[in-house]
This record gives C-alpha cells, sequence and structure tokens, in this order.
C-alpha cells in the first residue's frame, strides 16, 4: 500500500543544515518508477485536521490553494451505501443540526513556493532575469570558440548573481537578533552555495566543455573556491607567530598539497626547514619534487602527449625518493610524497581535511592522471565517492546531483535538482542555458527541448503570484514558443487590478503582444469599477477602449440622467473630446453631439445650435426619451431677439412636439401632469410666435 | 514545499462545504450547513468579514463567483432548492436575483465563460440543469434541461471558451459565434455533454464509463491545444480523463487515473490546467499531472511534478 514514511522531498526545516547537504540516511532514491504514489501533501501539513473525522474539500485559487474540513456524505442525495464507506450519513443531513463540527469551521489557504516572497531572494530573480532576457536576445556568435566564451560568460553572470545574493543573505543572518530568522537565512546561504557549486561544476563540464588538460585546472578551482571548512584552520596558522610550531601546521601542508596549491605549500615548508634545519635536506628534495610537478597549461605550450610523458618522468622520481627511504625519518613528509604519488591510501588518511569525496576525487586525479578526459571522470567519480563514504554513510542528494553531472546525465542532474530545490529557478535558467548551449537535444531525452519550455512557464508561473514580481515572468512567457503565450494569457488575467496604474501597465503587456480578449476583459473590469465608484468619466472611457458598446451606452444613460437632474455635466474634456469613438454606440453618439449643442450656445453660434438640435431628433440620434428635454432646450433660442430657426424648422420642430405628445401612451397621466403641459403650452406658443416672425422674415424683402 | 500562509476562522456554525477564491485571490466565499454564505477579505494574510449572507433554508452546497467584469457578483446553491445570486451595490452585498425553479436540492452552480455573457448553470437532485441568463435591467431568462439526468444531477462544468475558425479581432459590436458546451455528471452514472443549438441544449454526447453516481465533472482550460480534456469522479472510487481530439467533440476517450479506496468526491483544475486535484473518501487530496508520455502521475509536492514523480504503473492503470 503506502510506503513507509518517504519524506517529502527535500523540505526546508529549522536546524537543518539545508535540505542538499544533510538528510536522514537511507532516504529512498527519489526516481524509484514502479512504487505506489507518495502520500499527499494534505492533510500532512494542516495544523489539527484530523483525517480520521472529517474529509478535505480542496479549491484552487488563482496563486494559491484553499483546503478546508468538510464532510462530503452529506451531499447529494439520498444515497444507500453499504456500512464502512466515508459517505456519511446516507441522504443529506437534516438542515442544520450541526455534528459538533462548529470548532473545525477553517479555511486554510496554503501555498507553495514561499521562496517568491522572500526579500532576500528578489534581487537574484531581478538580475537573474536581466541575465535570461540577454541570453534570448543576443546576437549568436558565429565562431564556435566565440559562442563558447559567449556562453561561459553568461554562465559566470548567473554564478555571480548567486554569490552577491549568498552574501546579502549572510549578511541579513549576521545582523539578525531573531533566531529563527538567523536560522532560515543560514539556512538559505548553504542552499545557495550548494547551488553555485552545482552550477559551477556544470558550467565546467557543460559549457565550457573543458578537454581533458584544462579539465583539472578546472577542477582544482573549483574544488578550492568551494571547500572552505578549512580556511579558519589556515588562516590561524598562518598568522601564527610561529607557523611551523602551530600544532595544526602539518595538516595545513597538507591542505595545501590536496589541493595543488603548490607555491602556498611549498612557502610553509621553507618555514619548517628554517625551524628544523635536520630536514633540510629532506625539505630541499620535497621542495624540488614539488617545483617540478609537471601540470596541464591552458596555453598551447604542450601537448597532452607531450605533458604526460613528462609527468610519468617526474612521477617515477618521486616513486624512487620514496622507495630510497629519503623521507623515512618525517612521517608527514613521506605521507606528503605518498600524496604526490597518487596513493589513495594516504590521501584517504587526510579525509578529514578533504571533507567531501569530490574534493578527494579531484586530488585523486591531480596526482594519479591528471590528463583525464570528460568521458573518464565517471569511474573516477564513483569509486571515489565508493573509498570515500565507505560503509557507514550514503550518498545525499548534492551528492547524486554532482554524480550526475560527472557521469554527463543531463537529464538526471536537471531531475534531481528539481525534486531537492524548493523553487524552479535554479533548474529554469541552467537548462535554458544548457538548451543554448544545444546540449538538450544531442542527449537522449524524452523531452528535448520541451524540457526547457516546461521549466521556465513552471518558473514564470510562480512568479506570477507575486504582486511585482509578475512583470519578470511575462519575458520567460515570451521565450517560450508553444505555450508561452497561452500561459500568459490566463496568468495576466489574474493580477488584480488595483491601481489605473496597474491596470494600464498590464494593458500595454496585453496590446504590444495583440492579446485583444484579455485587453477587452480588462478594460470591462476597470469600466465596471469605475461605474460602481461613480466615476463615470473614467467608467465611459474604460469602456471605449473595451469597445464595449452596451456599456457605453449604459454609461451615456447616466450621463444624460445626470444632466436632467443638476444641469450640467460632468466630465467635461472627455465628452469634447471623443472623437470618432462618438460612434460607438448611438446613445454615445447622442451624448457627445448634445454637449456639442450646449458648446454651440455657449459659444453663442445660435444657427448652428438649433440646426443640430434640430438633426438630433429628426435623424433619431435622440432617445425618444430625451425630446421633450431637447425640446426645452429649444425654448430659449426661439425666444432670442433674433430670429434662428428658419420656417421649416420651425415646422420641424412642431411636428417633433406634436409626435411626442401623440405618441405619449399615457395620456391620461400626461395630460394631468402640469408641469408637463405647461412646458408642451409654453413651447406650442414659442413656436407660433417664431413661425410668425420667420415667415414674416423670410417674406421681407432685403433692403426693403 | 506547500506551507500553510492563512487559516481562516470562518464562525460557521456547522460543517462548510465549499469555499473558494474570487478572481483575484483578494476575496473568499465560504458556504455551511449553516445556512449562510460568508464572504471574507483575504489579502495580505488577513482575515475581514465582509458580509454574511441569509437566506437560504437549508444548508449551502456551493458558491462561484462571477468575471469581476460584471461586478462582484457571487452565486449560492443550496439543499432548499434554491438558487441565490450575490450582488455587491455600494459596498453591501444583496440578494439580486432567487431562483426558484427547482424541485429539489440544487447542487451545483458553475459559472459561464464571460465572453458568453453571464450565465449561470446549476445542477440539481430533480434531475434538471437550469441555466439562468441575466438579460439586463435586473432580469434573468431561464432555460431549463429537464431529465438532464435520472435520479439527478451532482455538477456541472463549463467547456472554456474557444471562437471557432480564425482568431482575428472581431469588429466592435459585433459577437464573435461562440459554440457554448457544458458537462454534467449525474445519479445515471453518466457524464453528459450538452450543446447550444438555435438557442436550445441538446445532448451532444454520453460518456459512459463509471459504474455508479458521478459525484463531480471539471473541465479543463484551455492551453490552446485543439484537445478537450474533462476530468469526471465517482461513487465507484474511479476517476478518469475524457479527452477529446477533434474539434467537433465526436469522440472522447476515457483514460483511468486512479481506482481510489473510496468515493472520490470533487476534482478540479488549476488555472493552466497542469495539475489536477482529487479530494477522496480516503481523506486525503491527491495532486495529479500528467508526464510527457501520457502517464499521469501523482505529485507529492504540489510544485514538483517532475523530479519526485513516481508513474502510475501500466498495470494499475488498466485495472478495473
Amino acid at each position: 500500500m503506502e510506503e513507509p514514511d518517504a519524506e517529502p522531498p527535500l523540505t526546508v526545516r529549522a536546524g537543518a543544515a539545508g535540505p542538499l547537504r544533510r538528510t536522514a540516511p537511507g532516504r529512498p532514491s527519489p526516481h524509484v518508477a514502479s512504487s505506489p504514489p507518495p502520500p499527499a501533501p494534505f492533510p500532512q501539513v494542516l495544523p489539527g485536521a484530523d483525517p480520521a473525522r472529517t474529509q478535505l474539500c480542496f479549491a484552487w485559487g488563482p496563486a494559491e490553494m484553499l483546503l478546508c474540513e468538510t464532510l462530503f456524505g452529506r451531499r447529494g442525495g439520498e444515497r444507500r451505501r453499504a456500512p464502512g464507506g466515508s459517505a456519511g450519513p446516507a441522504g443529506c443531513g437534516a438542515a442544520g443540526g450541526g455534528d459538533g463540527a462548529a470548532g473545525a469551521a477553517r479555511v486554510f489557504v496554503v501555498r507553495g513556493d514561499r521562496d517568491v516572497y522572500v526579500e532576500t531572494l528578489r534581487k537574484l530573480f531581478n538580475e537573474s532575469h536581466g541575465i535570461f532576457v540577454g541570453l534570448q536576445r543576443c546576437e549568436e556568435e558565429r565562431a564556435a570558440r566565440a559562442r563558447n566564451a559567449q556562453l561561459v560568460q553568461v554562465s559566470k553572470n548567473y554564478r555571480s548573481v548567486i554569490r552577491a545574493c549568498m552574501e546579502d543573505m549572510h549578511q541579513a543572518a549576521i545582523s539578525t537578533r531573531d533566531s529563527a530568522l538567523q536560522s532560515q537565512y543560514s539556512i538559505q546561504v548553504s542552499i545557495l552555495s550548494a547551488m553555485e557549486l552545482i552550477w559551477n561544476l556544470c558550467e565546467i563540464l557543460f559549457v565550457e566543455a573543458a578537454p581533458a588538460g584544462p579539465l583539472l585546472l578546472r577542477l582544482l578551482d573549483w574544488v578550492q573556491l568551494h571547500i572552505c571548512d578549512v580556511d579558519n584552520m589556515v588562516r590561524e596558522v598562518l598568522s601564527s607567530e610561529n607557523p611551523s610550531k602551530h600544532k595544526l601546521f602539518w595538516n595545513v601542508v597538507d591542505i595545501f598539497v590536496l589541493q595543488g596549491r603548490m607555491d602556498e605549500a611549498r612557502h610553509l615548508l621553507s618555514k619548517e626547514a628554517i625551524a628544523n634545519p635536520t630536514s633540510m635536506n629532506m625539505y630541499k628534495i620535497l621542495d624540488d619534487l614539488m617545483k617540478k610537478m609537471p601540470v596541464p597549461s591552458l596555453g598551447n605550450t604542450q601537448t597532452l602527449t607531450e605533458m604526460e610523458l613528462k609527468w610519468q618522468h617526474w612521477h617515477e622520481e618521486c616513486q624512487r625518493y620514496l622507495q630510497d627511504g629519503t623521507f623515512a625519518s618525517n612521517s608527514h613528509m613521506e605521507s606528503i610524497c605518498k600524496i604526490l604519488l597518487g596513493d589513495e591510501n594516504a590521501i584517504l588518511e587526510k579525509k578529514e581535511l578533504m571533507t567531501t569525496w569530490y574534493h578527494f576525487l579531484v586530488t585523486r586525479l591531480l596526482y594519479s592522471h591528471p590528463t583525464v578526459k570528460p568521458m573518464e571522470l565517471r569511474f573516477y567519480a564513483q569509486s571515489s565517492m565508493d573509498m570515500f563514504l565507505g560503509e557507514e554513510s550514503s550518498p545525499e542528494p548534492l551528492d547524486t546531483i554532482l554524480m550526475a553531472a560527472f557521469e554527463f546525465e543531463l537529464h538526471q542532474v536537471i531531475k534531481e535538482c528539481s525534486v531537492a530545490l524548493s523553487n524552479w529557478w535554479f533548474v529554469a535558467h541552467l537548462t535554458d542555458l544548457l538548451d543554448h548551449c544545444k546540449l538538450l537535444q544531442s542527449h537522449n531525452l524524452y523531452f528535448g527541448s520541451n524540457m526547457r519550455e516546461f521549466l521556465l512557464l513552471e518558473y514564470a508561473s510562480g512568479l506570477f503570484s507575486h504582486h511585482s514580481l509578475w512583470q519578470l515572468g511575462v519575458d520567460y512567457f515570451d521565450h517560450c514558443p508553444e505555450y508561452g503565450r497561452v500561459y500568459l494569457e490566463l496568468h495576466i488575467e489574474r493580477i488584480p487590478l488595483n491601481t489605473e496604474q496597474k491596470a494600464l501597465k498590464v494593458l500595454r503587456i496585453c496590446e504590444q503582444r495583440q492579446m485583444h480578449e484579455q485587453v477587452r476583459s480588462i478594460c470591462k473590469i476597470m469600466a465596471m469599477k469605475a461605474l460602481r465608484n461613480n466615476r463615470l468619466g473614467s467608467a465611459l472611457s474604460w469602456s471605449i477602449r473595451a469597445k464595449d458598446a452596451a456599456f457605453a451606452t449604459l454609461i451615456s444613460d447616466r450621463f444624460l440622467k445626470d444632466y436632467c437632474e443638476r444641469g450640467c455635466f460632468s466630465d467635461l474634456d472627455l465628452i469634447d473630446n471623443l472623437g470618432p469613438s462618438m460612434l460607438l454606440s448611438d446613445r454615445l453618439t447622442f451624448l457627445g453631439k448634445y454637449r456639442e449643442f450646449h458648446r454651440l450656445y455657449g459659444e453663442k453660434r445660435f444657427s448652428e445650435a438649433a440646426r443640430l438640435l434640430l438633426m438630433l431628433m429628426t435623424a433619431h440620434i435622440a432617445p425618444c426619451s430625451f425630446w421633450m428635454t431637447l425640446l426645452t432646450d429649444a425654448l430659449p433660442l426661439l425666444e432670442q431677439k433674433e430670429v434662428i430657426f428658419s420656417a421649416e424648422q420651425t415646422y420641424e420642430l412642431m411636428r417633433c412636439l406634436e409626435d411626442l405628445t401623440a405618441g405619449k401612451l399615457d395620456r391620461q397621466k400626461f395630460q394631468d401632469d402640469d408641469v408637463e403641459t405647461m412646458k408642451v403650452e409654453m413651447l406650442r406658443l414659442a413656436l407660433a410666435r417664431n413661425l410668425a416672425r420667420v415667415i414674416v422674415k423670410e417674406g421681407t424683402l432685403e433692403g426693403s | 514545499m506547500v506551507s500553510v500562509i492563512n487559516t481562516v476562522d470562518t464562525s460557521h456554525e456547522d460543517m462548510i462545504h465549499d469555499a473558494q477564491m474570487d478572481y483575484y485571490g483578494t476575496r473568499l466565499a465560504t458556504c455551511s450547513s449553516d445556512r449562510s454564505v460568508k464572504i471574507f477579505d483575504v489579502r495580505n494574510g488577513g482575515q475581514i468579514l465582509i458580509a454574511d449572507l441569509r437566506g437560504h433554508e437549508g444548508p449551502v452546497w456551493q458558491v462561484a463567483w462571477a468575471h469581476p467584469m460584471y461586478g462582484n457578483i457571487l452565486a449560492s446553491c443550496s439543499y432548499d432548492r434554491k438558487v441565490i445570486i450575490w450582488k455587491e451595490e455600494n459596498g453591501t452585498w444583496e440578494k439580486t436575483y432567487e431562483y426558484t425553479g427547482h424541485d429539489s436540492s440544487v447542487n451545483s452552480v458553475c459559472w459561464a465563460p464571460h465572453n458568453y455573457g453571464l450565465i449561470l448553470a446549476c445542477g440539481s437532485s430533480d434531475g434538471a440543469i437550469s441555466l439562468l441568463s441575466y438579460t439586463g435591467d435586473g432580469q434573468w431568462e431561464v432555460k431549463k434541461i429537464s431529465n438532464a439526468h435520472t435520479i439527478g444531477c451532482n455538477a456541472v462544468s463549463w467547456a472554456p471558451a474557444v471562437v471557432p475558425g480564425s482568431l482575428i479581432e472581431q469588429p466592435s459590436g459585433q459577437k464573435p459565434n461562440y459554440i457554448k458546451r457544458f458537462a454534467s455528471g449525474g445519479c445515471d452514472n453518466l457524464v453528459k455533454i450538452w450543446k447550444e443549438e438555435d438557442g436550445q441544449w441538446k445532448e451532444e454526447q454520453k460518456l459512459e464509463a463509471h459504474s455508479d453516481w458521478v459525484r463531480d465533472v471539471a473541465w479543463a482550460p484551455s492551453i490552446g491545444l485543439p484537445t478537450s480534456t474533462i476530468a469526471s469522479c465517482s461513487q465507484d472510487g474511479r476517476v478518469f480523463i475524457w479527452t477529446c481530439d477533434d474539434a467537433s467533440g465526436n469522440s472522447w476517450s476515457p483514460k483511468l487515473l486512479h481506482k481510489f479506496n473510496d468515493v472520490v468526491w470533487h476534482v478540479s483544475w488549476s488555472i493552466t490546467a497542469n495539475i489536477l486535484a482529487v479530494s477522496g473518501g480516503d481523506n486525503k487530496v491527491t495532486l495529479w499531472k500528467e508526464s510527457v508520455d501520457g502517464l499521469w502521475a501523482c505529485i507529492s509536492d504540489v510544485n514538483k511534478g517532475q523530479g519526485g514523480v513516481s508513474a502510475v504503473t501500466e498495470g494499475q492503470q488498466n485495472e478495473q
């Protein structure tokens, strides 16, 4: 049935040195395929949830998950079930009738990937985003070597971002008094350090693809950079008054030798020689051997074969001195000579100074096979790990990852990292880089380049749950050719549009990508929001932008209603400058034109105003409900000293008035409404008077 | 890893039956056997009660948020045979519509994709499915599919909106021709797919695979592929993933996700449809992801799906 308590993959727990370096021994390997499904995270993570009593109801939120305790059996009809099932009481529970469940009326909001919310990682996300985008957009160098250099530089940039973040995190750890926080930061530092370790190795093996020769040098650098456990010891000895008398002196010499730091070792040894003249001879020989040791060169000053030959001679020389008993009287120096000869036992004796199997590996290679080829690494790696760990320990996740790298199993590296690390940042960026190195295709992965996209999608999706990091996510989706666009569409809709500014930002992103549906949707949402807050102008401009005719009509009606109630318009600027968007809806057009009428009147351009007013009715732009208002607006024009409406226009107006009064169904009511009746009478009177005047005017000949 | 970032104490006086976040994750709606629907503001890890809505006369089974472009609207359905639509107006939540046309408990409500307008599908123990469409000015039009499932309908779920034909922008004012579909699950052990044709709802497909009542159906969001995917779960302990490859929606084929030891009550898809959550009678919620070779695998960490996966073996999969 269920497998015995497998720990959930490497969760960060307070007190742990970090998920990659220390877990319970005997943890089963994560890639065993045929066992039953591992235990679900729910309800384990829910405090106080009692799986014996209640079931869990689940819902997806846009960025989080909801869980609550419930009993499903209550719902869904009279269902008789055999006892033993958990359907609960057959049939729906009686209304109310609690089963004492009140205490469990909680909803848990759960989220994965909290790393997105860690402040100190913010820099990591931001800066790596810049590197990522730069990589996607940069011009690919044509020459292979130049391209290689380009990619190595990108890799180094990523690593320096990790290191900068580590430094910040470290500073945060030492400057806080809160011990929980401190421990959290320390764990983060160790995770970042492990990430940098892995990335560095991948850079050497995959990105740079260092060939035999330089490979060893790079690995030596790698070890020197990352095995810091001994730094304190070194410092202590070096800074003491009499280093050669320090009890840890030989340890430090050994460390230098093990890490191939020959000059430093020789320097220390010279102090010993001065302090101990009797060993001068031995020292001279050892010093000479160390000085002469052939190492691979980075330049092309010698071929591998040449180097191997030299090395063989040197090795034999060392052998001779050892066998002659030259160092017999000084066990330390003898041990060093054995190390120089690549004696595994001698090297293994210094286990405590090397601290890791991969240090042991590199030391072995340095002293037994410095011209190791990349493809040969796997054999040495496996045996080194076995020899170093021995019987008592088993590999930890970090070890498995590094081993996979030494074996050039890219897919395995990525998979193991995905499991071990708590967010997708690392694998997404590393895989993308490897993809650019064209490494994912040449390997027989069943994902191929889809692996890259899969990881980027997961990473970017995680960013979208954050209130500002989501903007970074956009660029990642942009560079996912298959599903990036649709993922962006689905995620961008869920960004809360708290402020107009944010909405505009989101809109701009959608518009740039011709995501018309989303643009429309966002504009509609903003229009609705504005309307609910009575910001009619804002609502109108949003609905115009959304090309939402129905909403524009609704809002125009509100404007007109407001005008009728208050006698003035709000948001004049907007209405005055509608331009062609006026045509979005009839009501909107009317609103715009009606406002124009008022403007013309205000500018005393009466005949134009009159013409417009009439047109609004005769062209049926104005809704019937508004005609009374329009006719009332005509009154002041009719009562001007100067005659404005022509005879024909006056007849039109009269017709409109008659249509209006005839059209009123509720004639009884209309006649009873005194105000209305009075208005109609006034209008009739004014129209008649105007007609009289205009007939006279038009009938009068000019000048007579 | 997953962690609890907020625990909302709802103060419901009886069992909670549903909890749903709104579109943006800023508000939480819950409903309970205590007949109330509550709404909380849950921004920034807080929990402020915004509304305590009373109106149902029986346990409330489900709540559903409408798309924000229609305002703040929430639907709820209950044992009392009613569907109530609540709306926030001027800062307060009120009942805006009540539908009482069902003869029995209404078990499930689901809003249609916003592109279709404001339409709510409701499934009831009286076997009928009703579709409530907002026509404007506070008016709702009702269409009913009687006898959609014999004995009762337990779940409804809409298909995502996909514009047929070309995807060029429609001129303003013109509504694109959407083909509206939704899926339902019932006590006749069937999953049915319904399609609207000429303003009428017709049964388009009958999906048979379960041997007992279908408790929930969930149509997966679209990620642009021509395939459609539906998840269904049942009293028989099985969860099926149905896929249809062609656009005409004719041939659906089921794949057994897993057979659980107890009733499976609830299935739901994440917003990018890459994870399926299954709530079982075995008192657990499990999360499932499809791997590249088409096998469905349970993931123990909600974030991971790649590494920590152990694939369901062929043997387990074909088990009936």
